[in-house]
């Protein structure tokens, strides 16, 4: 009964890790198609292995004598103890490594170059526009389907780690270093993606989405970005008077208005996002008043200071206005 | 067998064995707690203020609160030459905090606070006893068994040292030498017979907020901050949060704990309708005006400081301060505390607080020299 329920649940869990988003088992681009053959060779060649294990363990408990012996002579041991694990151990790192050749180190110059920096906690997405200009984004990267894309790994602060499992393995951002990664996207879609390398306090909340785009989105996608949404009703009117009265231009950037920092995320198009907070919030209303009230309660250890200074009727305005940064 | 033998006797039987020693104290030690049960409990013990302490349990107690304050109280001390702006801000607080158990050179301590046990001294004749280190431990935290309260802010060892620094003048003070320090230009008129009878007519004017803020003229201390034409809701988001001990300032804390919501928007109303008197001008290092300049208005991103001008200029959200023309001493003062780690919980505090903390202290100075070097927008205009 217990082996059962526990086989069970074995079968849900992977299940579900087969039609989340977010899943090496569910690969949408070249690189994830080799890390996924790879880790099923791996399983399966894991379970022949301890099948054999267990079938020479119960003859050597209960075999005929002539097994027992077969098993305890010098020949046995030297052939599955020493040349079995050396040569299937070697051949497999062999493989591995020419199944992996191509996705770090490639001299060819990629169609679309995207710089992601980690910052403790969350990602500066940078693209590079139409005439070259760079285009600031932040927690969602859009990337073209079917197109190589390089992604230019940074850090701000300390080590963070690259993953976005159903397109590819992943990768650290090292102080002082900068790392390039390649993925593919072979079909259009959602993918998420997390930090790897454990960041700080709200290092489980550092995540992101990777929306994969057919190329003539991609690009009208791209180009929008140099015309900025404005204000079209009165809430949102109120709500980016108050953005800018409040000082919130200081640390983020709306592409058109005066707000120019760059100290946190750039929200030119928050409102086109899912999520808020690096993909750990449904992207509401209520979670953006939720967020900019306390944002410590949600992300524990952010930089941005707590804006509890907001009436519920400025707070509504804010949310209309953020809401309709496309 | 005589006495002195017996307890011989039974001293050796107590000391023969580890065990008998142990049970012997422990016996002594029951019988001393069922005691003094049994004392606190018949009510034998006269509490009574009015009787005084025997002389011996007085000494007894003075002893050990000298050496305890002697003990913890640190050896900082306050600088050589007097601080004007120090004295004048500990003064005012000693008006409304101190003066009404230790009187002042111009009103001795009233008879209810001169019979508190033991009845606070006059401090003329006691801070010469004290070191500055234990003076500010004092003022800090007060004494237990003697009625003296600590400070209402424990973080602010800024206001502490300003009361340090007024107490080291006091000995020194006339009633008229205190009445310009305490009350600056408040001058209240001598009431008449029906003013007494009918408001008390006080003369001592202890809520007076141009004591310290000035009315007709700016404060007389350049660690006090000119209030004179700020946004009303700035000034009222103070009074309130001082007044719900959100923001730490014993001084301020004292200041607003009694006010009504209609007297807090009232007095924030009137500073922000007050023309700004002229100020005397202060010496301005041109090169740190220029440091602080491009600090507020492009902020430091490499240590996470966002523009200052964002939210401190005059277009911005009147919820916050504007900080041209303020004293750069008040700035910096104020900004020192921030980057301590002054630990407001009011809501724009807590917008501060984080920010504070990434400032360097040469940022600070930049910053106090740029802000007071700025002549602060009219009224009117945006």
């Amino acid at each position: 009964m217990n082996a059962l329920r526990l086989f069970t649940l074995g079968a849900v869990v992977l299940a579900l890790a087969g039609c989340q988003q977010q899943s090496a088992l569910a690969p949408a681009g070249e690189d994830a198609a080799r890390v996924a053959l790879l880790s099923w060779i791996l399983f399966a060649g894991a379970a022949t292995i301890f099948l054999i294990v267990v079938l020479a363990l119960g003859l050597a408990i209960a075999g005929p004598e002539r097994a027992r012996r077969l098993l305890r002579a010098e020949g046995s041991v030297r052939f599955w103890g020493i040349a079995f694990p050396t040569v299937t151990l070697v051949a497999l790192l062999g493989y591995g490594l020419w199944l992996m050749r191509d996705t770090i180190a490639s001299p060819s110059a990629a169609e679309v170059r995207i710089e992601v920096t980690g910052e403790q906690f969350w990602w500066r997405v940078a693209y590079d526009g139409p005439g070259g200009r760079r285009i600031a984004e932040a927690n969602e990267i859009r990337v073209p389907v079917g197109v190589e894309v390089e992604f230019v790994l940074r850090t701000a602060d300390v080590i963070h780690s690259f993953w976005v499992p159903s397109l590819g393995g992943k990768l650290d951002m090292i102080p002082g270093r900068t790392n390039r990664l390649r993925l593919k996207a072979e079909r259009p879609g959602i993918y998420r993606g997390q930090c790897a390398e454990y960041c700080g306090t709200a290092h489980a909340q550092m995540s992101f989405e990777v929306v994969a785009l057919p190329r003539d989105a991609f690009d009208a996608w791209l180009a929008a970005a140099d015309t900025p949404a404005a204000p079209e009703n009165e809430a949102e009117r109120r709500g980016a008077a108050l953005f800018l009265a409040s000082g919130c231009g200081a640390c983020h950037a709306v592409r058109g208005t005066t707000a120019e920092g760059a100290i946190g995320p750039d929200l030119s198009r928050i409102g086109e996002r899912r999520f808020l907070a690096a993909a750990s919030l449904p992207n509401t209303a209520e979670n953006l008043s939720r967020f900019i009230t306390d944002p410590a309660a949600i992300k524990p250890g952010s930089l941005m200071p707590p804006f509890a200074i907001f009436s519920a009727d400025e707070q509504q305005a804010l949310a209309a206005y953020l809401a309709s940064l496309k | 067998m005589s006495p002195l033998a017996r307890a011989r006797l039974a001293a050796a039987w107590v000391l023969a064995t580890p065990g008998r020693l142990a049970l012997t104290i422990a016996a002594g030690a029951a019988i001393a707690v069922v005691a003094g049960l049994l004392f606190a409990w018949s009510g034998i013990y006269n509490i009574a203020a009015s009787r005084g302490h025997l002389k011996v349990i007085d000494l007894l107690l003075r002893f050990g609160m000298e050496n305890s304050v002697r003990a913890r109280a640190p050896d900082e001390t306050l600088p050589q030459q007097p601080d004007e702006d120090l004295i004048r801000l500990g003064a005012g607080h000693y008006h409304a905090g101190c003066a009404y158990c230790h009187g002042t050179p111009s009103s001795p301590a009233p008879p209810v606070a001169a019979r508190m046990l033991p009845p606070p001294p006059d401090l003329k004749d006691k801070v010469g006893v004290w070191k500055d280190g234990e003076l500010f431990w004092i003022v800090k935290h007060g004494l237990k068994y003697a009625g003296m309260p600590g400070f209402p802010a424990l973080e602010r060892d800024d206001e502490i040292w300003a009361m340090v620094s007024f107490l080291r003048r006091l000995p020194e003070l006339d009633r008229d030498a205190y009445r310009r320090l305490a009350l600056g230009e408040v001058a209240p008129e001598r009431p008449s017979g029906a003013d007494i009878v009918e408001t008390g007519g006080d003369q001592e004017a202890i809520g007076a907020c141009a004591r310290c803020h000035g009315n007709d003229t700016v404060p007389a201390s350049r660690l006090v901050p000119i209030l004179h034409g700020q946004p009303a809701a700035s000034l009222e988001r103070a009074l309130r949060d001082y007044a719900a001990g959100l923001r730490d300032s014993g001084v301020m804390q004292t200041a607003a704990a009694g006010l009504t919501e209609s007297a807090i928007r009232k007095l924030a109303s009137h500073y922000a309708a007050l023309p700004r008197p002229a100020i005397p001008p202060e010496p301005r290092d041109a090169e740190a005006v220029t440091r602080g300049e491009a600090l507020a208005r492009q902020g430091d991103s490499s240590r996470g400081v966002p523009a200052c001008l964002s939210c401190h200029d005059a277009e911005a959200s009147p919820s916050y301060p504007r900080l041209a023309g303020q004293w750069s001493r008040y700035l910096e003062r104020q900004l020192t505390a921030w980057r301590k780690g002054l630990n407001d919980r009011s809501p724009t505090g807590r917008i501060m607080a984080p920010i504070g903390r990434r400032l360097t202290a040469g940022q600070a100075r930049d910053l106090a020299a740029y802000f007071a070097s700025l002549t602060p927008a009219e009224r009117g205009r945006p």
